[in-house]
């Protein structure tokens, strides 16, 4: 398996703190939250600067109650319920996400469409899961520090989610790791699954308040990881090397 | 043992009484109360007689409903609170009922073979029934069983748009809804079941700022075995395109063809609907400012305009929260009291009779006025429209009758509704 590029090769991490990333990151908030924008919508971006979007579609996998609905309200800059209520279909959110390259200093504006599936509707209804995967670019595999059975279920989950052939960018997002009074899964064995499978593993809890911090590691590393691997596909970096940001090679996505 | 204004719901097995589910106020009724409930209903059917609710002697009152011989649904309620009528809880557990099959579908709820499994099922439910039961909505179709309007300024241009979208999806059904609100709808979704549109508006709102979504979803009257999707789309912030599909075309391929190209045209005048989302109605429609909320409904099309900001209002007047809420009572107050029943009984169900209007007068009252120490109520009925009225307790009672039919006029004429 094809090992992903270091941490922060080729997107800058701590952008968003920067002078000039606050003001692109002005245009996703509103007041002090995030800006949640219709499909008809996107971030006003200024005429004169040149910034491309690219769209990859983002697919949210894991049990029931695991904490998809609630990752991606969080990634989106929504209310997160504090009720577990089952998600009856195929529900998707989009979040904008602005990203600076490390070597051509060129901005992107990513547009991650998350999908998240109700477990128990894929279970009641076949054409579910089959829809999700299609034309798929990511998958965050999700397992709950609360619930070590989610842990155990991931290699499965993976097996599922995506076929060995598939050029899909995985990432594996450990929930309620604010419950560490009830934590189910140790830190070891999360290191271990890290090695072994050569995927990232984030820890996600607390509080949601809209904190760009709160998301900006997990949404940077989704951003470099899919950018590194179109650069892959299109050949500008070979596939087990540091990505060599070849923006020019993507205008146009 | 509740508190005051709160609805308990229950859900049991028919045949045996095993407790399915409870809903609503935070404090469960005991097990042995919940068992004497559905003791007493079967004892009762056992005597061949059909028991349809009771009032306790403390003003707490219950309400029990079987559907389909599988299922029974009872409604309890604690200290009398007139927000909580038989009317109410009645459409409350019809609506509880299109609920469960809405997600689940009828097949799962008759054919019961693993109560176990039946009741893991039946949590997927829970958030469309909670809507029901939240009380500070600002929404009263689950009460009225019309559907809930929002007459924009130029519904043709909005109407053919929606027409040429669901065609180009393949779909008959199709419609607009600004904040669960019906803007414009296709013919077919129109012919669907009132109460079926209500619930599906119900559903969009549970879904709130996400962007788009893919439900499996049974009509209660249309479909109730056969599973359609639901396709949804958030235009804008609280405004939604959506759709009923069979098996095509997919998601994707109408978010990233289909949905910009019809609706990015228009974005101007969605801006406009959005902005009318509390008023309902078209700016150019001047209303008396002593009206502070409004509820109109056609009787023929079983549509509904609500407002609680029909007109810029005078300080002092209720809060927007508490106006529903007089709405509600007020439509309560007609309805149960001197208007007939808009509806007619669902198939094979058995109404308890009305309350009695003034015994011995066989006359069907056409106006109603009520005046509170808040504010005062007038409400009017025609063949055509029903119109609640809630104004400022300053204007004069002799003025309630000539404001509201003011209104109604203004209203009609201008909007054509
Ligand atoms: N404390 C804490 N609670 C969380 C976290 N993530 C999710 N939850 C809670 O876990 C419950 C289930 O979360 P959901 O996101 O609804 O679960 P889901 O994976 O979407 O479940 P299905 O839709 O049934 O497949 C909710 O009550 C959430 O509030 C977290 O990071 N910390
Ligand atoms: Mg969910």
């Amino acid at each position: 398996m094809a090992h992903p590029p270091p941490s922060g090769s080729v997107v800058l991490m701590d952008w968003y703190r920067s002078v000039e990333g606050k003001g692109f990151f002005s245009r996703i908030k509103r007041k002090e939250k995030r800006r949640i924008f219709g499909l008809l919508e996107a971030p006003p971006i200024p005429p004169l600067i040149n910034v491309d979007t690219v769209r990859y579609k983002v697919f949210l996998s894991g049990k029931s109650g695991v904490g998809k609905t609630a990752l991606a309200a969080r990634l989106a800059g929504l209310d997160v319920s504090s009720v577990h209520y089952e998600t009856i279909g195929i529900q998707t959110s989009v979040v904008f996400w602005p990203v600076k390259l490390r070597d051509s200093g060129q901005v992107l504006l990513f547009r991650l469409h998350l999908w998240d599936c109700g477990e128990n509707a894929l279970r009641r209804f076949d054409h579910l899961l089959p829809t999700c995967k299609e034309q798929l670019d990511a998958v965050l595999f999700l397992f709950s520090f609360t619930d070590h059975s989610s842990f155990d279920d991931l290699p499965g989950q993976i097996a599922r989610g995506c076929d060995p052939s598939d050029n899909v960018v995985k990432l594996v997002v450990g929930t309620k790791f604010d419950l560490f009074m009830h934590t189910d899964v140790t830190e070891r064995e999360v290191k271990a699954f890290q090695e072994q499978w050569a995927v990232p593993v984030f820890c996600i809890g607390g509080d949601a308040c809209d904190d760009l911090q709160n998301v900006a590691p997990l949404l940077n590393t989704l951003a470099e990881l899919l950018w590194h691997q179109d650069c892959v596909t299109v050949g500008a970096v070979p596939a087990n090397e540091s990505a060599v940001g070849d923006t020019s090679s993507r205008a146009g996505h | 043992m509740l508190q005051a204004g709160a609805v308990q719901l229950l859900c049991l097995t028919a045949s045996s009484g095993v407790p399915l589910f409870c809903r609503g106020a935070s404090k469960q009724l005991p097990f042995s109360v919940i068992g004497s409930l559905n003791g007493v209903h079967m004892f009762a059917g056992g005597q061949g007689v059909q028991l349809f609710n009771c009032d306790t002697d403390r003003g707490g009152r219950v309400l029990w409903k079987v559907f389909h011989d599988s299922v029974m649904l009872i409604a309890v309620t604690g200290q009398r609170s007139d927000a909580c009528g038989n009317l109410q809880l009645r459409r409350l557990l019809d609506n509880v009922w299109n609920c469960m099959v809405l997600v689940l579908g009828l097949e799962e709820l008759t054919n019961v073979r693993n109560v176990e499994r039946l009741k893991r099922e039946l949590r997927s439910c829970y958030q469309l029934i909670d809507t029901f039961l939240d009380i500070g909505k600002d929404w009263m179709g689950d009460l009225t069983h019309c559907v809930e309007c929002l007459l924009p300024a130029q519904p043709a241009v909005l109407q053919d748009t929606l027409n040429a979208f669901a065609q180009a999806a393949e779909s008959d059904f199709g419609c607009l809804l600004v904040h669960g609100k019906m803007v414009v709808a296709t013919d077919k979704w129109w012919r669907l079941a009132p109460q079926e549109v209500v619930l599906l508006a119900a559903l969009v709102r549970t879904l709130g700022g996400s962007a788009c979504c893919d439900c499996p979803i049974f009509l209660p009257q249309g479909s109730p075995t056969v599973p359609h999707r639901l396709l949804r789309f958030q235009l804008l912030p609280g405004v939604n395109v959506c759709m009923l599909c069979g098996p095509t075309p997919t998601l994707q391929s109408v978010e990233g063809e289909l949905v910009v190209r019809f609706w990015r045209p228009l974005v101007d005048m969605l801006h406009g609907c959005q902005a009318l989302h509390q008023r309902c109605f078209p700016g150019s429609v001047g209303l008396h400012r002593d009206v502070l909320a409004l509820l109109l409904i056609n009787r023929e099309s079983s549509r509904a305009v609500s407002s609680v900001h029909p007109a810029p209002s005078a300080p002092g007047a209720p809060s927007p929260i508490r106006r529903w809420e007089l709405l509600r009572l007020l439509f309560t107050f007609a309805t149960t009291r001197y208007f007939s029943q808009t509806e007619a009984p669902q198939k094979g169900e058995q109404l308890p009779p009305p309350e009695e209007f003034a015994p011995g007068f066989s006359d069907q009252p056409q106006q109603c006025y009520l005046v509170t120490d808040e504010c005062k109520f007038f409400a009017l009925q025609t063949p055509q429209h029903q119109l609640y009225i809630l104004t400022a307790v300053s204007v004069p009672t002799f003025a309630l009758r000539p404001l509201a039919t003011r209104t109604l006029s203004t209203l009609t004429d201008s909007t054509g509704f």
